[in-house]
């Protein structure tokens, strides 16, 4: 016997909470650069390119495409195993089981275009550094975008904090229930600080 | 006199396993006291809709009447209860009946919970007794655990647990909650340990306890009160110990 669905369940929650929590928080850090204005940004974005080309392709492959593709796939058919019924059953954690897979599915569309647009097309296709002046016109232009952008940030972030604490409910890390309170409180705290640090650095490509 | 206080109740039907549904209304007498299986046998006595049509009697189904046999289990306005114990007094009027569709339904209110049995075989939801050994006395249980094995005992597989667990259903093969944490039951007993492994390299299959999304409607549901969120988390973390003995111990 070999329990592929166990291995492949719990690689999924590893993947999720590592590495594409890595990729988070780096997202977060490099971005909030902007709160210092240009010079700020495009030194953190200039640090980057330090890291020679064929390591950081490798990196971004194997460290984020990769990951990210498993965990979105295996996560669609996750998703479709669920009746969300917070409707009914309208108590916290049903309402943060639902948002898990709500956020899920708007993550896929919204990565989807934010990879082929800044990724691929931009910075692959047309040769465009990613720059703090170009951030700023694209979203000062369009602040439709904007706004999905920062929904985009928001879902990511929600999808990871509550990971946490399915995370420690599904390793049987947190067992009983005042210690799945906690860890739930202080994931959803960290949750309302990131996304705080989000409003901010995305309102100021308007300010500045 | 005063007028007869009436109750009225909103019940999803369906006349066969694959017809389709609808809904009827009926008027009881109120008296204090009443429960939703106590009207439903009034229903049964005078199957009259509000629109005063004589129709067929609604099935469902009942037995011990205390909240001990499980057989009850209905929606009852919108959550998964035992409608033996669902006092009138207690439940927003109009009443809303619906059968648990988590499962097949039968007919009106009656459900087929046979699923909750198959997977109870499938975890070996029982203790070794018979074999090549003399049978002694009883072994003495754990008294540090007899406690939580007598809370889990109390399943009554009633399903109310698997109605409300968003992994539950014909959309997915979770064998769900309480047939998972029976599991734990049968590990804690002094013979049923023995064959803790099996038990724990079952619940690793698919549809096993993998499959649960921590939302936590179980245990707002059991209505034996059993903690059934702290015993997923127990299990999980001997599914964890388990998998490590499969890797390693080979
Ligand atoms: S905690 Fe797991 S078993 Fe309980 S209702 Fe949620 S998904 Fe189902
Ligand atoms: S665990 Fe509770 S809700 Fe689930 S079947 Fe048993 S008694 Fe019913
Ligand atoms: S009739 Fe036995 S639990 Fe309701």
């Amino acid at each position: 016997m070999f329990h592929t669905t166990f291995y492949v369940r719990r690689l999924h929650s590893l993947v999720g909470l590592l590495a594409l929590g890595m990729v988070l928080f780096e997202h977060i850090f490099t971005n909030s650069m902007a709160l210092g204005g240009a010079p700020a940004l495009n030194g953190a974005l200039a640090m980057m390119e330090l890291i020679p080309k064929p390591i950081f392709l490798g990196l971004e492959i194997g460290a984020i495409a990769a990951p990210l593709l498993f965990h979105a796939i295996y996560g669609i058919y996750i998703c479709l195993q669920a009746k969300n019924n917070p409707g009914r059953y309208g108590y916290v954690r049903n309402w943060q089981f639902a948002l898990q897979r709500w956020t899920a599915w708007f993550l896929v569309v919204f990565l989807v275009w934010h990879i082929f647009y800044l990724r691929i097309f931009t910075k692959g296709i047309a040769g465009t550094p990613i720059s703090y002046e170009l951030l700023q016109s694209y979203f000062v232009a369009n602040p439709v975008y904007a706004l999905l952008y920062i929904l985009g940030m928001f879902a990511a972030i929600f999808h990871f904090c509550n990971g946490i604490t399915t995370f420690c409910m599904t390793w049987g890390i947190a067992k009983g229930p005042r210690i799945q309170n906690v860890i739930s409180l202080m994931s959803m705290g960290l949750c309302a600080v990131l996304c705080l640090v989000t409003l901010a650095f995305m309102g100021s490509y308007f300010v500045m | 006199m005063a007028e007869q206080k009436k109750v009225r109740f909103v019940i999803e039907r369906q006349d066969g396993p694959d017809s389709a549904p609808y809904t009827q209304e009926f008027d009881v007498d109120y008296r204090p006291g009443l429960n939703v299986v106590a009207a439903l046998m009034e229903i049964q006595k005078n199957p009259v809709t509000v629109d005063g049509k004589k129709v067929a009697p609604v099935v469902w189904e009942c037995n011990c009447l205390e909240k001990v046999c499980g057989a009850c289990m209905m929606v009852i306005n919108g959550k998964a209860r035992q409608a033996c114990c669902s006092l009138i007094d207690n439940l927003e009027q109009p009443i809303r009946l619906q059968p648990a569709r988590t499962f097949p339904v039968i007919r009106d209110l009656l459900i087929d919970r046979s699923v909750m049995f198959e997977s109870l075989k499938r975890i070996q939801g029982w203790v070794e007794v018979d074999g090549s050994w003399d049978v002694k006395d009883a072994p003495i249980q754990n008294p540090y655990t007899a406690e939580t094995a007598y809370e889990i005992s109390h399943c009554m597989t009633c399903g109310c647990c698997m109605e409300a667990c968003p992994n539950v259903g014909p959309q997915s093969d979770f064998i769900g909650p309480s047939p998972t944490v029976q599991a734990y039951l049968f590990n804690l007993h002094p013979l049923g340990k023995f064959d803790a492994p099996k038990r724990l390299n079952a619940l690793m299959e698919k549809g096993g306890i993998t499959s649960c999304g921590n939302s936590q409607n179980c245990v707002q549901a059991c209505p034996k009160n059993i903690k059934l969120t702290t015993y997923l988390a127990q299990l999980n973390r001997d599914v964890n110990k388990q998998a490590l003995k499969n890797i390693f111990n080979h």
